[in-house]
């Protein structure tokens, strides 16, 4: 029996109803006359605190609440992928016919297209034994995503007593039905799940296969693994949404979850606009074909925020049943992490830092702890992955604060947005002495058996320039650059061709915004080499000044833009000009 | 538009602050109007913040100064605040509530809109790339605004950000077009003599009767600012989007809003976040600043340049730092260029327009526009790290590349950067004094500009 | 709403009656504008002589200023001649309405006042305050609602009423005024219709 209960509170998102003993935690409930979605999130007495996904202006003490009797859920389906939801899985394109521009209250709408008819493959036959999680056919959801009917993890499995033939069906027909103790139960070509709830998988894998993002400063010296977790901190205008689209843009995965939780509208409609004519670079389809965004930006109600990231992980975690590798990316956890705020501010919880809530912790744990590369449920075996990356929008740029602190204990990726580095513009500005990746050792295998042996010690030779360089500049600082022998300003030359050729990368170039592997690993040696040849020839007596002024220089430094993907011999080229001009230069020494 | 009245109460519990705390409401609705009437039968108003158990939180836009708790009287007024529209506006001034303050009847209203607004929805966004010509070069250049941008301009106090703003106000325009474009201009506690430059400036260049203006004083009530960008922002959305006029509306001081959102939530004890200032800033706005945009389908636009002081010309203040996460870049105003007598003293190192990128190049500015605002910007980051330099080691320590770097420095700020009050640059005019100051650099170190346009445009000596 | 209907057929009477001669006023104001423009511009040639010497651009920003006050002083003025027209169909109307004869229609109309009135207070037991006009057809509406007493207070109004709890912490202001007070803005935006202007 649904609850049936009055308001008698109303501030802002926060509403009290009264007579809802019969109400449940997290159920949904319809608030007030123009039925907004709401969600219980506390019960005293027969009182609910209820928090309001929708604009509660002009609600009214005494106006009903009414119980669904269901926790707030997503629908799982084909017809997710390309779609753009608000924060409880509201088609937006579907809030527009119905209230145009501007987005209207007590709208209701089915997240996918119900009557929309999907042609379906049998993969069960009659009689076949099936648990949750057993692929029972398939659909093919757009060109890129062959999307698995699955036994749902909620249905007790069983005989198969009825399946379809093959055939064009819509969402609603009963694919399949499967006996269990003389109870038929029918399966559909979509289920609902939980938000809050992770969805559940056989077991769980070490990640050991880097999530290849085409972006040099991730891929090589601060790599993710699948099913992993990495943090993405900056202040404003440090290019973090930049990073974030380019992340959701190459990323070696199948789909992609994108949400902008509490960010700007322009930012999802450029996502909207641009990624339908942007090609995946692997299946050569547009990327919007593996692409599902969810947005609630930050003028959309701050409760709906706060539903958003699990609504979002929720679909991620059901493609990853289907044993695909997923990236999901959320623009800004900051931003939920105020939505927590502002709701326990209005329970009158007791704060903790900076107002935050107590549980702030436990929440940012529970939602990364949802990231993961797993063995699926259910026949046949197929690995899948969730990988969450979260942006941290730190208050002032300060990383002391309690949502990047808190989140760093959760994640094993760091990647530290500089504002120094945005300021040069040096992009992406990571800033490569205070970001991590806790993947590097797990991932490295994959690169000696894929690119190159000798990646790992290359990558470190690299990386320790980088780090010298630090120590050095601040005796630059104090004591000008010449105070320094030619070994060391050859270092810093070498950093300075580290950071222009290597760590920068314009997003906004056609070539330069994907690089392959392969060519990430040949510019790096490219620049180890230079350094190599460097300190030989000074070493021999060759003044610094014609080791800078080689003409290879300006071309390893454009090659990152002039060079394309499936042009890697002209790498090779720069090598062998490289190594003739050194023995130029340090011939004409010789011959001195 | 409801033709019911609403319910006066007399049962006042608690006057603090801005707020007044009536008891045994029986039919108030959350954020609805309020009409206060004091003892002696003036009249404020007002809107509920919390309502329920008998109690209604109502917070007074005028201030509760000389509010007694027997003879106050509330009345309920049964809708939200609603600000009347129609193309009459234009011409107007209005006060910080909306209401006429130019001696001229209210406005007959072809509709009342809710001054709260709707949120766009983003599906409905068409993703702006219009270029603006503003005139002013640095801005053009290398700050590109484009239409239904949201575009701050972080200032200190005494600087010239209200020349600044006048002077986009005055010169913008969409160059190849001839739309229908106004003003929309919100004073927000500032003092009488900047609005009132503001307003001058506007007359003189003809752009008063194409202009609404919204004045709240430093002398008027504070809590009335919370209202002041809405009305006005009301009425900015429907000249874009109704009458599908192209609308640049500027408000000023964001920095005197949010300190009025401060002080109610102080009087509501809230806990509040960083400075004192409440958990909610954040969200509170991105519902003023996400007011800017352009839909489909619809021919207008609302373009924002917000103007805010930062206190102590702290970016990391908390108003500056909000309010750089939701708008789409900022413009910085620098104290040095500034003491230097530098007009307008952009600090194009801490700047940035992130729809730069969508607005200009080939088609609607100029092919090499990106890449040779690259490289400018590259030089005049090495000028300043040189001017350090040379700040310890003395000019006689900087090699030959060094002295080129800090002459560039000198050149862009004396012959990009400045600028008359009065000069209206176009677009080719400034591309070509940054191709000036990139030739003052040998080719070997253009790394950011295509060698196409190095040979078309480089200027040998 | 019932009253509000009758309300708005008294005020569209008059209207019809007070069209012609306001629309008069409309036509002589515009004239009046016209003029205004019309003298603006040798002021404006004169004007461009004497500073053609400053240069373009001064000449250019003065134009515009000239033009753009002088449109806004026009427009200015219309709205003026406007807004009294509206007043002026406005007071006849109210005094019109104050003469209204009491009959049994504008019992009616008392009656539903009274009824809308204790519906948004929640309670019979209210007192009434009046004008002396309306005191004999309020006090024989009354018994109708159990615990609603007539003030002996009398108010100044044009018609109608204004209820109060017992108590006194609740008042529901119903009178005419207060009810044509309300629907001000929507009455202005008819009348300026019905003269062409505000759409």
């Amino acid at each position: 029996m649904a609850a049936q209960g009055r308001i008698v509170w109303v501030s802002g998102p926060a509403v009290k109803a009264d007579g809802m003993s019969d109400a449940k935690m997290y159920e949904t409930v319809t608030v007030g006359s123009s039925k907004l979605v709401g969600e219980v999130i506390r019960l005293t007495g027969d009182v609910a605190f209820i928090q309001v996904y929708e604009s509660t202006s002009g609600l009214k003490p005494g106006e009903p609440v009414i119980g669904t009797g269901n926790p707030l859920s997503v629908l799982l389906g084909p017809g997710i992928i390309g779609q753009l939801y608000d924060g409880i899985q509201r088609p937006l394109r579907e809030l527009s016919k119905a209230s145009g521009s501007f987005i209207g209250r007590g709208i209701t709408t089915t997240p996918v297209d119900m009557i929309k008819k999907y042609h379906f493959v049998p993969k069960v036959g009659n009689g076949d034994v099936v648990h949750p999680g057993f692929i029972i056919g398939t659909v093919q959801e757009t060109d890129l995503i062959e999307h698995s009917i699955m036994v749902p993890p909620d249905h007790p499995g069983g005989v198969i007593s009825s399946i379809v033939s093959e055939g064009d069906y819509d969402l609603e027909t009963v694919l399949a039905s499967a006996e269990k103790d003389g109870q038929n139960t029918p399966i559909k070509m979509y289920h609902r799940w939980p938000v809050r709830k992770p969805r559940p998988y056989h077991k769980r894998y070490d990640p050991t296969v880097p999530l290849l993002t085409g972006q040099r400063v991730i891929d090589t010296f601060f790599p993710i693994a699948k099913g992993g977790t990495g943090s993405i901190p900056g202040a404003f205008g440090t290019g973090k949404t930049v990073t974030l689209h380019q992340i959701a843009k190459w990323a070696d995965s199948q789909v992609v979850v994108y949400i902008g939780c509490g960010e700007r509208g322009n930012e999802m409609t450029e996502v909207l606009v641009e990624f339908p004519h942007l090609k995946d670079p692997r299946s050569g389809k547009p990327l919007m074909d593996r692409t599902v965004l969810v947005a609630n930006t930050s003028n959309m109600p701050v409760a709906a925020r706060e539903a958003s990231i699990y609504t979002g992980v929720t679909i991620a975690e059901y493609y990853r049943d289907m044993g695909k590798d997923v990236v999901l990316v959320a623009d800004s956890t900051s931003r939920w992490a105020e939505a927590l705020r502002e709701m326990s501010g209005r329970l009158e919880e007791m704060p903790a830092e900076e107002g935050y809530p107590s549980y702030l912790a436990s929440r940012l744990a529970e939602f990364y702890e949802r990231a993961g590369r797993v063995k699926a449920s259910g026949s046949p075996d197929r690995d899948g992955s969730v990988t969450l990356i979260g942006a941290v929008s730190p208050s002032g740029g300060d990383f002391t604060e309690p949502v990047t602190t808190h989140t760093m204990r959760f994640i094993k990726t760091f990647w530290a947005l500089d504002a120094k580095l945005a300021y040069s513009r040096h992009y992406p500005s990571i800033n490569w002495m205070n970001s991590y990746s806790g993947y590097l050792a797990d991932i490295a295998k994959w690169w000696g058996e894929n690119i190159s042996e000798e990646w790992l010690s290359l990558r470190s030779e690299a990386y320790g320039l980088l780090q010298r360089e630090d120590t050095l500049k601040e005796i630059v600082r104090l004591l000008g650059p010449e105070a320094l022998p030619d070994e060391e300003k050859l270092i810093l030359e070498v950093a300075r061709m580290v950071k222009i050729g290597l760590l920068q990368q314009n997003s906004f170039d056609d070539v330069d915004t994907y690089c392959s592997p392969e060519k990430q690993y040949k510019l790096m040696k490219l620049l180890v080499d230079f350094y190599r040849r460097g300190q030989q020839a000074l070493k021999e007596g060759t003044p610094l000044a014609d080791i800078r002024n080689i003409s290879v220089v300006s071309l390893i430094l454009k090659a990152r833009m002039d060079v394309k993907d499936n042009e890697m011999a002209k790498l090779d080229q720069l090598d062998v000009q490289m190594q003739e001009e050194f023995k130029t230069i340090t011939g004409v020494k010789v011959s001195n | 538009m409801t033709t019911e009245g609403g319910v006066q109460y007399s049962k006042i519990a608690e006057i603090k602050g801005p707020l007044v705390i009536v008891d045994d409401v029986e039919n108030a609705a959350f954020d609805e109007l309020v009409e206060i009437e004091t003892k002696d039968g003036e009249r404020r108003l007002g809107k509920v913040l919390e309502v329920g158990n008998g109690k209604a939180i109502v917070q007074v836009f005028e201030g509760t100064s000389g509010l007694s708790i027997s003879g106050t009287k509330a009345k309920f007024v049964g809708k939200v605040m609603e600000m009347p529209v129609s193309k009459e506006v234009l011409g107007r001034v209005f006060d910080g509530l909306g209401r006429p303050k130019d001696g001229l009847p209210d406005p007959i209203a072809d509709k009342f809109i809710d001054i709260n607004g709707e949120p766009m929805n983003p599906e409905q966004r068409e993703y702006p790339k219009d270029f603006i010509q503003t005139g002013v070069s640095v801005i053009d250049g290398m700050i590109t605004l484009v239409r239904g941008q949201k575009l701050p301009i972080f200032s200190g106090s005494g600087m010239s950000h209200n020349l600044l703003a006048a002077q986009i106000a005055r010169q913008a325009s969409v160059v190849g077009t001839s739309d229908d474009f106004a003003v929309v201009f919100a004073a927000i506690g500032v003092q009488y003599s900047e609005a009132e430059y503001f307003r001058r400036s506007l007359e003189e260049s003809g752009a008063l009767k194409r202009s609404v203006l919204f004045l709240n004083t430093a002398d008027d009530p504070a809590i009335e600012r919370i209202i002041t960008p809405r009305v006005a922002l009301t009425v900015a959305e429907y000249l874009a989007f109704e009458l599908g006029m192209h609308v640049l509306v500027i408000l000023t001081d964001m920095t005197n809003y949010a300190e009025a959102l401060r002080e109610i939530s102080a009087a509501r004890e809230e806990v509040p976040g960083r400075k004192g200032y409440p958990g909610y800033l954040y969200t509170d706005l991105s519902t003023i600043y996400e007011r800017a945009g352009k839909l489909n389908g619809r021919k207008g636009s609302v373009t924002q340049v917000p103007i805010l002081s930062m206190p102590s010309d702290d970016i990391t203040h908390p108003i500056p730092d909000l309010t750089g996460y939701i708008t789409e870049g900022q413009v910085v105003l620098g104290r040095d260029l500034f003491r230097q007598g530098i007009y307008p003293p952009i600090n194009i190192l801490m700047s940035l327009s992130r729809l730069m990128k969508d607005g200009i190049g080939e088609g609607s500015t100029r092919a090499d526009h990106s890449e040779v605002s690259n490289q400018v910007y590259d030089a005049y980051s090495r000028a300043q790290e040189v001017r350090a330099l040379a700040g310890i080691v003395g000019k006689a320590g900087l090699t030959e590349i060094d002295l080129k770097y800090m002459n560039v420095g000198d050149v862009f700020e004396k012959e990009f950067l400045s600028q008359a009050t009065d000069e209206n640059r176009t677009i080719e005019e400034t591309l070509n004094v940054l191709w000036k100051i990139v030739s003052k650099l040998p080719k070997n170190e253009i790394t950011k500009i295509k060698d196409k346009f190095i040979d078309q445009y480089y200027q040998e000596e | 709403m019932a009253s509000n209907s009758a309300l708005e057929s008294t005020i569209d009477k008059i209207l019809t009656n007070t069209e012609k001669n306001v629309i008069s006023n409309i036509r002589l104001a515009l004239v009046d504008s016209q003029q205004k423009i019309d003298s603006a511009i040798p002021k404006l040639e004169s004007e461009y002589d004497k500073i053609i010497s400053d240069g373009k651009k001064e000449a250019n920003k003065i134009e515009k200023q000239i033009t753009g006050s002088s449109d806004i002083e026009a427009r200015n003025k219309q709205l003026m001649t406007l807004e009294e027209s509206v007043s002026k169909v406005f007071s006849e109307a109210l005094d019109q309405i104050t003469n209204t004869a009491r009959n049994a229609d504008y019992s009616n109309l008392i009656k539903t006042l009274l009824n809308e009135s204790t519906q948004i207070l929640g309670t019979t037991q209210i007192t009434v305050l009046t004008n002396s006009k309306d005191k004999d057809i309020v006090r024989s509406i009354l018994p109708q609602f159990p615990g609603a007493e007539l003030s002996s207070d009398q108010i100044n109004c044009i018609g109608g009423v204004i209820v109060k709890s017992k108590d006194g912490a609740m008042t529901f202001d119903n009178t005419l005024d207060a009810r044509i007070e309300r629907l001000k803005p929507l009455i202005r935006k008819e009348i300026a219709s019905k003269f062409g202007v505000g759409n």
